[in-house]
């Protein structure tokens, strides 16, 4: 049952810098009168896996939410090489997911009319890039996810682990400096999981990307190279 | 009994469990158990139910004018053969009304379905689940329709009364002559059938019953959730067929009209089937239109919105069909209208202000009628936006803007929307000019000897109103779904990306 234990490769840390790509400083979030966040701080370095874990309800996820953007805190900072990112616009936010963060959710992110291919193109097209170019680089990453047989399949025609990895590889295209992935697996089975885990953990490394992995699970959580564990709304502690 | 005691409560539970399922008014109680969306869903359900029934009443009252009832301002009213106009406007106005009714009973379903899967999961069969939403909808229907009926009443007995005016007579040689006395603007005397509204409010409840049920045939509920019966391909060549047997047969039969005497029952049913084969054609073709155009554009375009939009089109042709099918039946019948209209002034005297004034009120009726039908395409656009609304947010989570996907959503709509209005318009227009003619005799006088002639005039095809028509009818389509816009920005907080399945 060594389902999600990952590989001596997969696992490996040599060539991360320690120059943080991604901090977060004192950061507060409340939804309305439920405190979420409680002042955490944190740093994600470039090229590393982080893992983030805590039971339910903790803050995890909104932490990640927080350092994509996706929420503007109510206090304290997040910057992203060196750029105050908590302060700027909804637009500029959303920008900077299209260009420099990609986003992998549990499930439910993939536009269920549109083919593989399409789904993984749609960041590219976004960006400005033409319908051929777009469409080579995303068969690409569907090869690299080992997905590339399922270009012209729809979402409901995919099983959860294949619909999983073409996310992936959707949030990967731009090739971006820092992926956020909140819960990848929990809504797989250990096998599926395993695959996601393992593809998208060699992918992350071979491009350089930092990955921020949001899960309670302890199998999910080490193929991180640090974990940080967060407890009602805040830092408990952290582990390398 | 005593040996149930003796072993626990189990065995009496079960048994009861097993005793012929719930009754009638513990499933009422779990329709009317829902929550915040299930609340508006009844409630515009009853008020739409309450608006149709008020209509038809009013078209009721309309068509049981007796003998001794009046005289009414109106010569709409008061002319027995203009009446039936009056009732095909109210009639018209059903339509879209109708439809609002069928359309409201399926806001916030989705939530309601996964509802009932629940109900699924403790234990109720697939037949009580969908007798909980029949009840519901049949009640709302029901309270609407009754509701209705009070306000139709009582608004009658308020508006009941008499002015002097003028009101017009037909003598018996055809020609009219305008009297001076005491005259009703509405048909408030006009005592309609206790039956009649009866049989109307149990037409109301039951087809809404009937359209809930329908709706729901497309949806499996499981006690693990509810998935979507995938629509068939449209039927192309069926629909081109169906619209062009209609349309022409439409053009032959009020060609062979303007020659036969006497046919009229024949020829109204006739034109009746005709009608609804061109309408079937046309709603079934407007999928098929969507389909079409989403399959030219899919593979092609570079832009994120327009492939969005053109595979939308694609996996679900008929959504777009059924947000426009009561804006493309106004606009059908609205250009047949403008076509009569035509035909009746170029045959009138041009002081002569009756015709005009008549299908004025027809023009007021066909712009309530469009805006009610738009409003239907404010319904559909807004539950395509609810329902879609966790894949929208994590588009927007990852970084879509916003503008994108609203983009989307209005070309998803309106592409397919344009070619069909333009058809619905043309056939509308071909089928009156083949029942009226393109010609009409006219008084004339002929100024050297004064005598009164006839002559034979053209009927000019009115452009400009066709134009303003389909072009109004676009427009208002396309401030309407924008409208719907307003949701996006609460269906894409992050919130929605872990609402239930």
């Amino acid at each position: 049952m060594n389902d999600l234990i990952p590989s001596p490769s997969v696992r490996a840390t040599e060539g991360r810098s320690t120059h943080a790509v991604l901090s977060a400083r004192s950061v507060v979030y409340s939804y309305a009168q439920a405190p979420a966040l409680k002042g955490i701080s944190m740093e994600l370095h470039r090229g590393e896996i982080l893992a983030i874990t805590g039971p339910s309800g903790s803050g995890k996820s909104t932490l990640m939410l927080c350092l994509a953007g996706i929420l503007a805190p109510d206090a304290g900072d997040v910057t992203y090489d060196g750029r105050q990112i908590s302060a700027e616009s909804e637009a500029q936010r959303s920008r900077l997911r299209r260009t420099e963060f990609g986003v992998l959710f549990q499930f439910g992110q993939l536009v269920p009319e549109l083919t593989a291919v399409e789904n993984v193109a749609l960041p590219l097209l976004l960006a400005g890039r033409k319908r051929r170019a777009a469409v080579t680089a995303a068969t690409n990453w569907l090869d690299r996810f080992g997905v590339a047989d399922l270009a012209l399949s729809r979402p409901p025609e995919m099983s959860g682990g294949q619909g999983q990895r073409v996310a992936a590889a959707r949030a990967m295209v731009t090739e971006p400096a820092v992926l956020f992935a909140d819960e990848p697996t929990g809504a797989l089975d250990a096998l599926s999981g395993e695959q996601v885990m393992t593809q998208m953990v060699r992918v992350a490394r071979e491009a350089g990307t930092s990955v921020v992995v949001i899960t309670h699970d302890a199998k999910v959580a080490a193929y991180g190279d640090r974990e940080i564990i967060v407890c009602d709304g805040m830092l408990e502690s952290s582990r390398s | 009994m005593t040996a149930a005691l003796s072993t626990g409560h189990a065995p009496a539970a079960r048994a009861a469990a097993g005793s012929g399922g719930p009754s009638s008014v513990e499933l009422l109680r779990l329709a009317a158990s829902g929550g915040r969306s299930d609340r508006l869903r009844i409630s515009l359900t009853a008020a739409a139910s309450a608006l149709a029934t008020v209509v038809l009443l009013a078209g009721a009252a309309v068509a049981f004018i007796s003998e001794g009832d009046g005289p009414y301002g109106p010569d709409v009213l008061d002319q027995p053969g203009l009446r039936p106009g009056v009732m095909i406007a109210m009639l018209m106005l059903c339509v879209p009304i109708l439809v609002f009714v069928g359309l409201c009973t399926r806001v916030g379903a989705p939530a309601r379905d996964r509802r009932l899967a629940m109900f699924r999961m403790a234990g109720a069969t697939p037949a009580e689940t969908t007798r909980i939403a029949a009840y519901e909808t049949g009640l709302a229907a029901f309270i609407g329709s009754a509701l209705g009926t009070a306000i139709f009443f009582v608004g009658r007995t308020l508006l009941d009364s008499t002015k002097p005016g003028e009101f017009t007579t037909e003598l018996s040689d055809g020609a009219r002559s305008v009297t001076e006395g005491l005259v009703r603007s509405l048909p408030t005397d006009a005592s309609i059938p206790v039956l009649a509204v009866l049989a109307l409010i149990l037409l109301i409840s039951g087809g809404s019953v009937a359209m809930s049920t329908i709706a729901l045939r497309k949806v499996r509920i499981s006690p693990f959730g509810v998935t979507r019966n995938t629509t068939a391909k449209p039927l192309r060549k069926t629909s081109a067929l169906m619209f062009l047997g209609g349309t022409v047969g439409l053009m032959v039969l009020g060609l062979a009209a303007q020659t036969a005497q006497g046919m009229i029952l024949p020829v109204a049913l006739g034109a009746f089937v005709l009608f609804v084969l061109a309408v079937v054609g046309l709603l079934t073709g407007s999928a098929a239109i969507s389909s079409a155009v989403g399959h030219r554009l899919a593979p092609r375009v570079g832009r994120p919105d327009l492939l969005i939009a053109a595979r939308r089109m694609i996996a679900a042709p008929y959504a777009a069909s059924r947000a426009t099918a009561s804006v493309l039946l106004a606009v059908m019948i609205g250009a047949a209208i403008q076509g009569v209209r035509a035909n009746f002034l170029a045959g009138a005297d041009s002081t002569d202000t009756f015709y005009a004034d008549t299908f004025r009120l027809l023009d007021m009726v066909l712009i309530v009628a469009i805006v009610l039908s738009a409003a239907n395409m404010l319904v559909t656009s807004a539950e395509a936006i609810v329902e879609r609304r966790r894949t929208l947010a994590a588009l927007q989570a990852s970084g879509t803007p916003r503008p994108v996907l609203a983009r989307a959503i209005m070309m998803e709509t309106l592409v397919p929307l344009v070619p069909s209005v333009l058809l619905a318009g043309t056939s509308g227009m071909l089928a009156a000019r083949a029942f009226f003619g393109s010609s009409v005799e006219r008084n004339v006088f002929i100024e050297t000897d004064g005598a009164q002639q006839f002559a034979v005039v053209g009927v000019p095809v009115p452009w400009e109103r066709l134009a303003v028509l389909c072009g109004a009818t676009i427009a208002i389509s396309i401030a309407i779904t924008a409208v719907s816009l307003v949701l996006l920005g609460r269906s894409t907080r992050v919130a929605e990306m872990r609402a239930a399945v």
